[in-house]
């Protein structure tokens, strides 16, 4: 099964998902190392320190049809963002495949 | 033909408008001195209802546990942290000048997208080796399109006619209103920024936020450019209008920051703390109404 790895905001984070990178608090002190797995008391815990966002890894659950679809959709949304744009000047090219990138993932 | 503005047309305008809230001007002022900063924060916070209250209600939070519920601002301030403290100051007293300054229909879209390069700006300030005062970042983003405000308070028909002809013609606000006025709101911002005795890099970054390279090699600059670019490329405002049409690779460049795969966290970042910020629960949520 194909997973995925995303930065959301501490209010979606749920029981179960695991950390792909460690979260630290304002201090930069580690709250949960990497590969955690979160349970519905560390959500909490998270959340009282103040923390807005985790990065986690948890299963695509997604068909390889919604996948592709899902690619596509992203795919024409980026576009039409960058339809004026000079994708021959390197810098904005490069910004625009990251960004691709990143809505396709 | 709308008429050619000056910088003169635009200080007479400022008896119309109300005094800069003294508070974010305190902050900046004594960012780099604990030994002022903290109790110059305790104060504004023991001052500030709405400012305490959520403050508090942080610190309680935090403390999630502790035997006792806090509720004196000096340990609510230790265990928030100064430099959130401080982001929330900042974003409220300008949300509240903004709202009182420019009451305007147009006001809450033009607050997400400030807020939303904000997010843009704090998180490329914490991602680049470069270093760049945050709370200078967040100022500057939350700001950088004050210019476009006065113009639709003073300038409303050319304003419009700028909007259109821009959307029409496929260019830049800034082109067209630099056709139309002479000006752009990038330098008209930057005027009232500096008369309301912001730093001249927080208003050099609002003057050149479209046109960086004349702005460079302040970093502050660079980091206001990329916010707009990047609100826009990643639509956090979902809006329709949302364009990226370039980007100063001189920015990026005086940053330090290539569009490598290393980008996909900063993506992730901004996005999460965006949504986070625009949650209608989230307590720095203060977009004025």
């Amino acid at each position: 099964m194909r997973t995925r790895t995303r930065y959301l905001p501490i209010e979606d984070a749920q029981e179960g998902m695991t950390l792909a990178e460690a979260v630290k608090d304002k201090y930069q002190r580690s709250l949960l190392p990497a590969h955690s797995v979160l349970t519905a008391e560390n959500v909490q815990q998270l959340q009282a320190h103040e923390v807005e966002f985790v990065c986690v890894t948890f299963t695509d659950a997604r068909s390889p049809e919604e996948i592709a679809n899902h690619t596509a959709e992203m795919a024409h949304a980026v576009m039409d963002i960058f339809r004026d744009a000079d994708l021959d000047q390197p810098t904005t090219a490069a910004l625009f495949n990251q960004v691709l990138i990143y809505r396709s993932a | 033909m709308p008429s050619t503005i000056t910088e003169s047309n635009v200080l007479a305008s400022r008896d119309a408008l109300p005094a800069f809230p003294r508070v974010v001007l305190q902050i900046l002022e004594t960012i780099d001195d604990p030994d002022a900063s903290l109790p110059l924060l305790t104060r504004q916070v023991e001052t500030d209802a709405v400012l305490a209250a959520r403050v508090l209600s942080l610190a309680n939070r935090a403390s999630h546990g502790g035997r006792q519920a806090v509720s004196d601002v000096f340990t609510a301030l230790s265990l928030v942290g100064m430099a959130r403290v401080r982001e929330m100051a900042i974003t409220m007293h300008l949300a509240d000048f903004m709202d009182a300054v420019f009451p305007l229909q147009k006001l809450e879209s033009f607050w997400s997208h400030s807020l939303a390069c904000a997010v843009c700006g704090v998180e490329v300030a914490h991602f680049t080796p470069v270093e760049v005062s945050i709370e200078a970042s967040l100022i500057a983003c939350l700001m950088h399109d004050v210019g476009q405000l006065w113009l639709y308070r003073f300038e409303p028909q050319g304003m419009q006619s700028a909007r259109a002809q821009a959307e029409a013609d496929g260019v830049e606000i800034d082109t067209m209103e630099r056709r139309l006025f002479g000006i752009d709101h990038g330098t008209i911002g930057s005027w009232l920024a500096a008369s309301w005795g912001l730093s001249p890099s927080i208003c050099k970054a609002i003057a050149h936020h479209h046109t960086p390279d004349a702005g460079l090699p302040e970093p502050l600059v660079a980091v206001a450019h990329l916010a707009e670019i990047l609100s826009n490329a990643l639509n956090l405002t979902h809006d329709r209008h949302n364009r990226v049409r370039s980007i100063s690779t001189a920015s990026c460049k005086r940053l330090q920051i290539d569009w490598g795969p290393q980008s996909q966290s900063l993506f992730g970042r901004i996005e999460a703390r965006s949504r986070h910020v625009f949650n209608p629960f989230a307590p720095e949520l203060n977009a004025p109404h």
